[in-house]
């Protein structure tokens, strides 16, 4: 209902603008970009910021761009924006892939991929994705620019590599040189919309190498680099598939919470593996089943 | 086969266009100007706990607050069917959430903070969450005073435990039943709590003007049942009815959540509180789940006896309810689901228990089916198992069993005309029941289960309902009656009904929503009565018209009434094929005659109905000898699915189900109810799955973890099949089938389970968690019951 | 309180709001549109939705304060002169029961149809998978859907 919590608000023109407000409110500022996390928080009474500095005003960060052989992602770029292109879907299909199974359309015309990776939930579903992609988070503080590589983004649950005079300007992927399939394995209670209970991403290239990240059974989404040692270099086989699901426990951490136990949540993890790596080696060769086609 | 006009067709929705264009009003949506007050609950956080002291001072002094009401303002007990519930808590708390005070603000903003200032010093005491566990001798009583709570005289409390209600049903003889059987099986089902999850939550707004006279607005199934509850506990400070009105705008959604009364008392109080203002309290989502009725959790022992040819000789059930800490009006879910817990089938020995047990989980109450919902996952799970024990196709079991017109009912009084073979002939058909189907993929397992079914509405014997129906110029009519529209398609029914007696389409007809002050008595809109039960007012009010429509006429005209019939509007004669007298000509105006003057003048007509053969004499040591139940609606259903044996998830291929309607007075309508109810039900077998803390605190009053069905939830094919056989004392032979099409969804998707995967799963949720558990660990049977968590 | 002003179903509106201001509450509450309601305040269950810029979006979760310089449209600007023709494909159907959900549903259905004339049934299903309706069991609402454009 109401937000009792008083606060105010702020809505820059300039990265300047936003920078000298994040340095002004020293840390009790919070970013506002989609709000889909931010204004949920505020009325649970999880965030009680002193000042929502509203991005929405910095038209140059709704880019969405490939240049280079690059992808830019800017901060206001939404999810629904992502799978609307045509780029994306083509070049980048896990990336689509995992956008689709996020929330909803009314959610996804408003929550961006960027503030997905600024809550550092443990079930972001951008987050195994990002990270079997190796994107690189660009920031812009009061310091300059930084570029923070996601495998160092995430620090715990709702922690990231952030200083507080910062904000983040972009999401950059580099398309990847060789050629590649990928999928986006995520566990819910149905079919409607849900927080992953396990998620997994995988990309699987030319040459037989492989990257896996998981996301919701550990503290942050992580790749699985037990799996991937295992399995790079070698054509899949199903003997092969066996040896890397017994690894799954070895790079997991699932709990117990309402959603799901964490003996279900193990079980599932090797399923998804199984079903995730075979479907992306197929679409690496131009097969199986279409992107966006669930496998669970 | 009569032909009817408007009876029996697609007839649109009278509410449709409102709320397509957004022009329907809820309760939020009236203006109520700008000295609306709005009013922040102050709650408990414990389970059960004594309440040492509150301190609003600082809450009073905040800006903007105009007061702070606690218990102690208003020490009146109220209740339905058992006063054994307080506007406020008074000495004691006895669920998390259960309201101790309210600050009441100029704003919403003012009182959420000023609510937070408010200090409550608790002392817990201990508390007990699980029914059987509330049965012990050692169990904290949660009512003390059970023993002095005016109730209903059908009920039996048991002072000084927490046993409120105990109904009992003894038929023949059940030990000597199960000697003659040839096989006995007895189980244990486990069904946890749900909640409805309208999607309008609960509101009202209440008010008191400087006259002394409380308006309340409510989104309600009842306000002439408020209106009451209302008169008498208020009756200490002077109101009675005539002092008190309550208005009922269109209702967002009810499935049994809104019957009766709630948190509505809450802004009775208040408004009295602050006379001459009108003050808004509405849920939000999360006191939607814990703060108004729940479903009941049941804990189900049953046994059954059988012969070798299927033919069952003794039926035993003790049913465990937990009904929450109040119970005022879940106590008639355990009896009225108790007299009916054999399901449909014909048993000489019966021997039934439904217990209604105090715990301190929130209180619970009506929700779609009463009872038979939560327990007839236990019986249909239970026959099932049972054909398939002894070898005989579980169809041909349930028509050997199945019962008909005549048989005696658990209680001893007769059972009515139903269409319950009829049903099952047509579900076995259109499922194809009896050809095993298998997946092409290995991974995957196909299993079909059946089930079938009945309700009777749960009401007191006495229950009557009431319409006035009014001309306009224009030949329009008015029907003024108390039934709420919670979407069931309510005022479609009624409109049709006119229209078939009056011939004015419902295109003419406009269907009053209630205000107590206008329209005439409704007991509640509950137990899927209202087609029954206002359906038979509405159609005394217009063969009334009719009546008195025929006499000015024959007065004028000097034509036999019985030769006068209408049709088109008009009013005609057998014997004068040229006479046609329009309706919109002398409604209202009278009919004028040769020397200049009129006759008749405006015509209105009402309907009053009240069933004159029930009764709630039974004897309560063997629950025979009264009448309770007007009449069953019975039914079949069936359903495929398909089984992902790695993951657990499962697929709901077709779901076929047959009601008995009697006479579908709009088969679209009726239709869409089985859509409904059936997702509604299968949710509950699938993926609603309500937790709370080992504190009794409910952990997932929200969508983002309480997951109801979305567009992608829906089975493959649903195939709904109305079947008839008349109800001889309903409106064109109608009976109710609102709460039905849920009925047996849940023990429908434990059997396809079983059949799929040969595990029989026998608590619920049936989550993908479970199955593909069961699978992974070789577990043939599954009990595991997860509502609380321990840590 | 700040003065915004913004286009609310093709009409130019100002209003004073708090910072904290929801955009729900201000235009049920302010500005007189109802259709939008309250279900769940966290964006789970598509009642509050109506399109800004074109977009279906939760209006719950969104500041009043951020609907300044955009552009507004809700059921009630559909219903202004005649009915959409998927307004009147619901009514054929009956499709709606309580109607509590149906501003929202009709919301994000129009800007499924602005998009796409003739979506399949996944895509009609996948549209409104946020929108939440406890009565219907969806289908008599999927094929109005469906039916809108059928030739």
């Amino acid at each position: 209902m109401a937000i009792a919590h008083e606060f105010e608000y702020f809505k820059p023109e300039s990265v300047e603008g936003v920078i000298e407000l994040l340095l002004k409110y020293k840390g009790k500022a919070r970013l506002l970009a989609g709000g889909t996390d931010l204004v949920v928080r505020i009325k649970d009474g999880l965030e009680f910021p002193e000042a929502v500095i509203d991005i929405k005003g910095l038209t140059e960060l709704g880019k969405l761009e490939f240049k280079n052989n690059r992808l830019f992602i800017g901060s206001l770029v939404t999810f629904n924006d992502l799978i609307d292109s045509k780029i994306v879907e083509e070049k980048f299909s896990l990336l689509w892939e995992s956008s689709k199974t996020i929330a909803s359309m009314g959610i996804r015309n408003r929550a961006t991929i960027v503030g997905n990776i600024c809550s550092a939930v443990p079930s972001l579903d951008s987050g195994p994705v990002l990270l079997v992609y190796e994107a690189n988070v660009v920031v812009k503080g009061s310091e300059g620019e930084r570029i923070i590589p996601i495998l160092d983004w995430f620090l715990g649950p709702r922690k990231t590599a952030l200083n507080a005079d910062e904000f983040v300007y972009e999401i950059t992927i580099s398309l990847p040189e060789k050629k590649n399939g990928g999928s986006y394995v995520k566990l819910g209670r149905y079919n409607g919309e849900d927080l992953a209970q396990v998620g997994l991403g995988i990309l699987a290239l030319e040459g037989n190498e492989y990257r896996l990240a998981f996301c919701a059974v550990g503290p942050l989404p992580c790749r699985a680099k037990k799996i991937e040692a295992l399995l790079n270099g070698k054509s899949l086989t199903d003997s092969l598939i066996e040896e890397a699901k017994n690894l799954v426990p070895e790079e997991i951490s699932p709990i117990t919470d309402v959603r799901a136990t964490k003996e279900y949540r193990l079980h599932m993890a090797k399923i998804m593996f199984e079903r995730g790596i075979k479907a992306a080696v197929e679409r690496l060769n131009g097969k199986g089943p279409a992107y966006g086609k669930k496998l669970i | 086969m009569e032909e009817f006009k408007f009876i029996g067709k697609p007839v649109d929705r009278l509410d449709e266009r409102e709320k397509v264009t957004g022009a329907a009003k809820y309760v939020d949506d009236i203006e109520f100007g700008p000295n609306l007050l709005y009013a922040e609950i102050v709650e408990s956080p414990y389970a059960h706990a004594l309440i040492k002291s509150i301190d609003a001072s600082e809450a009073e002094k905040a800006p903007g607050v105009i007061k702070v009401v606690m218990g102690k303002d208003f020490p009146y007990k109220f209740g339905l069917y058992m006063k054994d519930r307080y506007i406020f808590a008074q000495d004691r708390v006895r669920f998390v959430g259960e309201q101790v005070a309210a600050v009441i603000a100029r704003d919403p903003k003012t009182a959420l903070k000023a609510a937070k200032l408010v200090k409550v010093e608790y002392e817990p005491v201990p508390s007990v969450f699980d029914p059987i566990e509330a049965l012990k001798e050692d169990a904290p009583v949660i009512h003390p005073e059970l023993g002095n709570y005016p109730h209903v005289p059908w009920f039996f409390p048991k002072g000084g435990t927490n046993v409120a209600h105990h109904t009992k049903v003894r038929k023949g003889n059940v030990e000597k039943g199960f000697k003659e059987a040839d096989f006995v099986f007895e189980d244990t089902y486990r069904i946890p709590r749900y909640a409805h999850c309208c999607m309008e939550t609960h509101i009202a707004v209440g008010f008191l003007d400087y006259s002394g006279r409380l308006t309340v607005w409510a989104s309600s199934a009842s306000p002439h049942t408020q209106r009451n509850l209302f008169a008498d506990v208020l009756a200490p400070l002077g109101f009675s009815h005539k002092d008190i009105r309550v208005i009922a705008p269109y209702v967002g959604g009810d499935f049994g959540g809104k019957a009766g009364v709630t948190m509505e008392i809450i802004a009775v109080a208040l408004a009295t509180a602050v006379k001459g203002h009108p003050v808004k309290i509405m849920w939000r989502r999360d006191q939607e789940f814990y703060n108004t009725y729940m479903r009941q959790q049941v804990i189900s022992k049953i046994k059954v006896g059988v012969k070798n040819d299927g033919t069952i000789t003794a039926f035993e059930i003790t049913n465990y309810w937990d009904a929450g800490p109040y119970v005022e009006y879940g106590a008639n879910v355990v009896n009225a689901s108790g007299l009916s817990a054999t399901g449909p089938y014909r048993i000489p020995n019966v021997k039934i228990d439904s217990y209604c047990i105090y715990t301190n989980l929130p209180a619970a109450g009506p929700y779609r089916g009463f009872g038979y919902s939560e327990m007839l996952f236990s019986v249909e799970s239970h026959m099932t198992r049972i054909a398939n024990a002894i070898g005989i196709d579980q169809v041909e079991f349930r028509r050997r069993n199945a019962i008909r017109e005549g048989d005696s009912l658990a209680y001893g009084a007769p059972m009515n005309p139903n269409g319950l073979l009829e049903a099952i002939d047509k579900v076995v058909k259109e499922i194809d029941w009896g050809k095993k189907e298998i997946s092409n993929d290995p991974d995957k397992a196909i299993g079909k289960g059946f089930a079938i079914f009945w309700k009777a509405p749960a009401m007191p014997p006495n229950v009557s309902s009431t319409a006035f129906i009014k001309f306009s110029e224009d030949g329009s009519l008015n029907i003024i009656v108390s039934g709420m529209e919670i979407g069931q398609g309510y005022l479609t029914a009624m409109a049709q009904i006119a229209a078939e007696i009056l011939t004015v389409p419902p295109e003419k007809i406009r269907v009053e929503l209630p205000d107590t002050d206008r329209n005439p008595y409704n007991w509640q809109t509950v137990a899927s009565q209202s087609t029954w039960g206002n359906g038979n007012a509405v159609k005394r009010a217009a063969l009334q018209i009719r009546d008195r429509i025929f006499e000015v006429v024959h007065e004028v005209y000097h034509y036999d009434k019985d030769t006068l019939y209408l049709e088109d509007e008009k009013v005609k004669c057998k014997l004068h094929p040229s006479f046609e007298l329009p309706l919109k000509d002398f409604v209202i105006g009278g009919i004028q005659t040769e020397d200049g003057t009129y006759r008749g003048g405006a015509i209105v007509g009402s309907g009053s109905f009240m069933p004159e053969f029930t009764s709630a004499v039974q004897d309560p040591e063997t629950g025979q000898g009264g009448h309770p139940n007007v009449h069953y609606t019975v039914g079949a259903a069936a359903v495929k699915i398909e089984i992902d044996k790695q993951t657990g998830k499962v697929r709901i291929l077709k779901a076929v189900e047959a009601l008995d309607a009697g006479k579908a007075i709009n088969p679209m309508n009726i239709k869409h109810q089985i859509y409904g109810g059936l997702l509604q039900g299968f949710a509950t077998a699938l993926y609603e799955d309500m937790r709370f803390d080992e504190n009794g605190k409910i952990l997932n009053p929200n969508f983002t973890d309480y997951k109801i069905p979305t567009s992608l939830d829906i089975p493959d094919e649903v195939v709904p099949i109305i079947v008839e056989v008349p109800q001889p004392d309903g409106p064109f032979g109608a009976r109710g089938i609102g709460e039905h099409p849920m009925i047996p969804a849940a023990p429908l998707i434990a059997n396809a389970v079983e059949d799929a995967l040969g595990i029989r799963i026998k608590s619920m949720p049936i989550t993908a968690e479970k199955i593909a558990m069961a699978i992974l660990n070789g577990k043939k049977e599954v009990d595991d019951f997860l509502m609380i968590m321990k840590k | 309180m700040k003065k915004i002003s913004f286009i609310l179903n093709s009409e130019k509106r100002n209003v004073y709001v708090e910072p904290n201001d929801l955009l729900l509450d201000v235009l049920r509450e302010k500005l007189g549109i109802k259709s939008p309601k309250y279900g769940c305040g966290r964006g789970d269950c598509g009642l509050c939705t109506i399109l800004l810029n074109g977009k279906s979006v939760r209006t719950c979760l969104i500041l009043a304060i951020e609907a300044d310089g955009q552009e507004i449209l809700t059921v009630e600007g559909l219903s202004k002169d005649k009915l959409t023709p998927l307004q009147e494909s619901f009514i054929n159907h009956n499709s709606f029961q309580c109607g509590f959900c149906a501003p929202g549903m009709i919301m994000t259905a129009t800007e499924l149809l602005e998009k796409n004339q003739n979506p399949a049934e996944e895509e009609v299903k996948e549209a409104i998978s946020g929108n939440l309706c406890r009565c219907t069991g969806y289908t008599p609402i999927i094929e109005a859907i469906l039916d809108v454009n059928k030739k």
